[in-house]
């Protein structure tokens, strides 16, 4: 074998030029493919967090009958345990509970109905940056008994901050629920609809409201890494009753999964035709590197080389090319990716205009998840494969005495 | 002592639609030792016959025995093996792996054999050595000059052990300088180390050398002259 490989080696030095060729097309490849894939998870990874961050956060635990018929009827108690425990999972960052229902908003004129969301409100500013979205007034503080209202909201009630909010609803069981709050902050938030109906509260206050006393409609759980969001599910499943579920954001947002995945589509179609550009770089290389040899092939053979033997020389050719070109590509590709993911590329002008409305960072974001690199390095040892396949046909169609005549 | 042992040998072609027969139905035998020039005119079947004896092509008829083995009748794996172990191939146009300097030419047919790296540095310094390159064993066949290229594929030949030599116009493309020292370096061999050589050739210094002209014609042996 080690006779091979120098043979190998020494091969494909034989025309540096052509090599170096072949090798530099793919470093380029590489990383022209990782550096779009690196943007596209990039981007894709701040859509996600930014949705998640809107509302749902990474998982929920939920009573098994809450997502159906999101009443407080379906409201569940959760133990200072099973939060301890949820916790302390490798992953989790962040817990944080919800209590949410509706009821009619109104002033002394107009009602409409609102989203009353009784929230603890540190927490809940770690998970949706909720305080940065204040326009005017104050976030809530725990245990404060005011509210924070959508910008849309108060002003279709007309309110602004120091006025009273008056919540009229149905509570735990039936109870009736009535209260007057005093206006403390009023937010932007860049969903339309959450910013036309949103009314947040401290969730004691909330629950004093809604007679909900120890309930709760969810619990959020935030992790650092959305990638293990599934590991998550199944760590928290585990450690629920049977009354309880976990949800994941694909579960409670299917439709941003949906766009993600025929997004990423379009783009590996891209990718698709950038790895057939590398294939047929490779393989007129290799084509001319086994063609002009076809006599040398005969001579080998003739003295005695198997041509089993013989394959694996140019194989072993075929995925050198490969192997150099993809690890200096990754080599190259990460470094360039890793900066600019630390330095994102601004966006301007109208585009950044949208973004920031729809509460997002005018940037756009790479991603340097492992996997984007090491998947182009696996790409290209199958594409190195692929390509050997004719060379080594040749070979063990060779005939000696034709060859010998090349 | 017969090596090679060949009986009503034929060898057609299709060339165009048309057969072209050539070799047709040769009968020869050689003896071990011997230092054999086949000659002819240009398609009298001078190639394809060593081609045939050599197993680098088939027999459309007749049979090739060397050594007691019908090679006609081995598989195409075997008969790679057999070339191997038993036959020494020497081509016209040098043919060394341009990538292998001349030592590691010649430890290449060892290694395909199978020899451990003490036997094939000691073999390949001998051979080189014996054919006037021991300065030049670690030059790859580029630095060296024609007759130089040729030396190290006897060498290389011969550095399997084989039963016998096939050279195909080994002197085609020398100076004659380089031919007349290729081929003392073959008449000695076959003299001291009692190789066997057959050669396919045109060249007259070759047939000079020769202690057996065989005379090919259309395919056909047309004579058998031994000398002493």
């Amino acid at each position: 074998m080690k006779t091979n490989i120098k043979l190998a080696w020494r091969n494909l030095w034989r025309n540096r030029r052509r090599t170096l060729i072949a090798i530099s097309s793919i470093i380029f490849s590489v990383l022209l493919a990782s550096w779009m894939r690196s943007m596209q998870e990039g981007s894709y990874d701040s859509m996600i967090e930014n949705v998640v961050k809107f509302y749902s956060g990474y998982l929920q635990v939920q009573d098994t009958a809450y997502w159906e018929e999101r009443t407080l009827e379906n409201s569940m108690e959760v133990s200072p345990e099973l939060i301890h425990q949820i916790e302390n999972l490798k992953d989790v960052t962040l817990v944080s509970h919800r209590l949410e229902s509706f009821a009619l908003a109104a002033n002394h004129q107009h009602s409409k109905p609102g989203m009353v969301l009784g929230i603890e409100p540190e927490a809940e500013n770690r998970i949706t940056a909720i305080s940065k979205k204040i326009k005017t007034g104050e976030f809530l503080q725990p245990g404060d008994k005011s509210v924070v209202l959508g910008k849309g909201l108060a002003d279709f009630l007309n309110l602004s901050v120091g006025d009273t909010l008056v919540i009229i609803g149905q509570g735990y069981h039936g109870i009736s629920a009535n209260g007057l709050f005093p206006v403390k902050g009023i937010m932007e938030h860049p969903n339309q609809e959450f910013d036309k109906r949103l009314v947040l509260l401290d969730i004691e206050t909330a629950r004093e409201f809604y007679s909900a006393y120890g309930l709760s409609t969810s619990l959020v759980v935030m992790t650092s890494d959305h990638y293990q969001v599934n590991h998550l599910k199944n760590a928290i499943g585990n450690l629920l009753s049977s009354q309880k579920t976990v949800l994941t954001w694909v579960e409670m947002q299917p439709e941003i999964e949906q766009l993600i995945q025929s997004d990423r589509a379009s783009g590996i179609i891209m990718l698709g035709i950038l790895y057939l550009v590398i294939a047929f770089g490779m393989f007129s290389v290799i084509m001319m590197m086994v063609k002009e040899r076809r006599r040398e092939f005969g001579v080998i053979h003739a003295v005695g080389m198997k041509k089993r033997k013989m394959a694996i020389v140019v194989l072993l050719e075929t995925l050198f090319i490969g192997i150099i070109g993809c690890t200096i590509g990754l080599a190259v590709s990460y470094l360039f990716c890793l900066w600019f993911y630390h330095n994102p590329i601004p966006l301007t002008g109208e585009m950044a205009t949208a973004t920031v409305q729809y509460g997002m960072e005018p940037y756009m974001f790479f991603s340097i998840q492992p996997s984007l690199f090491y998947n182009q390095m696996i790409l290209i040892f199958f594409i190195s494969l692929f390509i050997a396949i004719f060379p080594v046909y040749n070979i063990y169609r060779l005939k000696i005495t034709s060859a010998l005549r090349a | 002592m017969k090596i090679i042992e060949i009986k009503n040998l034929k060898k057609t072609y299709e060339d165009n639609s048309v057969p072209v027969h050539a070799v047709n139905g040769v009968d020869l035998s050689i003896e071990e030792g011997e230092f054999t020039a086949i000659v002819g005119p240009s398609g009298s079947g001078k190639t394809t016959l060593l081609n045939v004896v050599g197993g680098l092509d088939d027999a459309t008829e007749g049979t090739v025995i060397i050594d007691g083995m019908e090679i006609n009748t081995l598989s195409s794996r075997k008969l790679t093996d057999f070339r191997m172990f038993n036959i020494g191939f020497v081509f016209q146009a040098y043919n060394l792996i341009p990538v292998f300097t001349a030592k590691e030419n010649v430890e290449f047919v060892m290694h395909l054999q199978g020899a451990k790296k003490a036997h094939r540095e000691a073999r390949s310094t001998e051979l080189l050595k014996a054919v006037g390159l021991g300065e030049m064993m670690d030059r790859r066949p580029s630095k060296l000059s024609g007759g130089q290229q040729q030396r190290v594929a006897v060498a290389r030949a011969l550095a399997s052990k084989p039963k016998f030599v096939l050279a195909d116009e080994p002197t085609a493309n020398l100076d004659s300088k380089s031919t007349e020292n290729l081929l003392d370096i073959m008449e000695q061999l076959n003299k001291n180390e009692n190789i066997t050589f057959i050669f396919s050739t045109h060249d007259q210094r070759v047939v000079n050398k020769a202690r057996r002209v065989v005379t090919l014609e259309d395919g056909k042996v047309k004579s058998d002259e031994k000398r002493e």
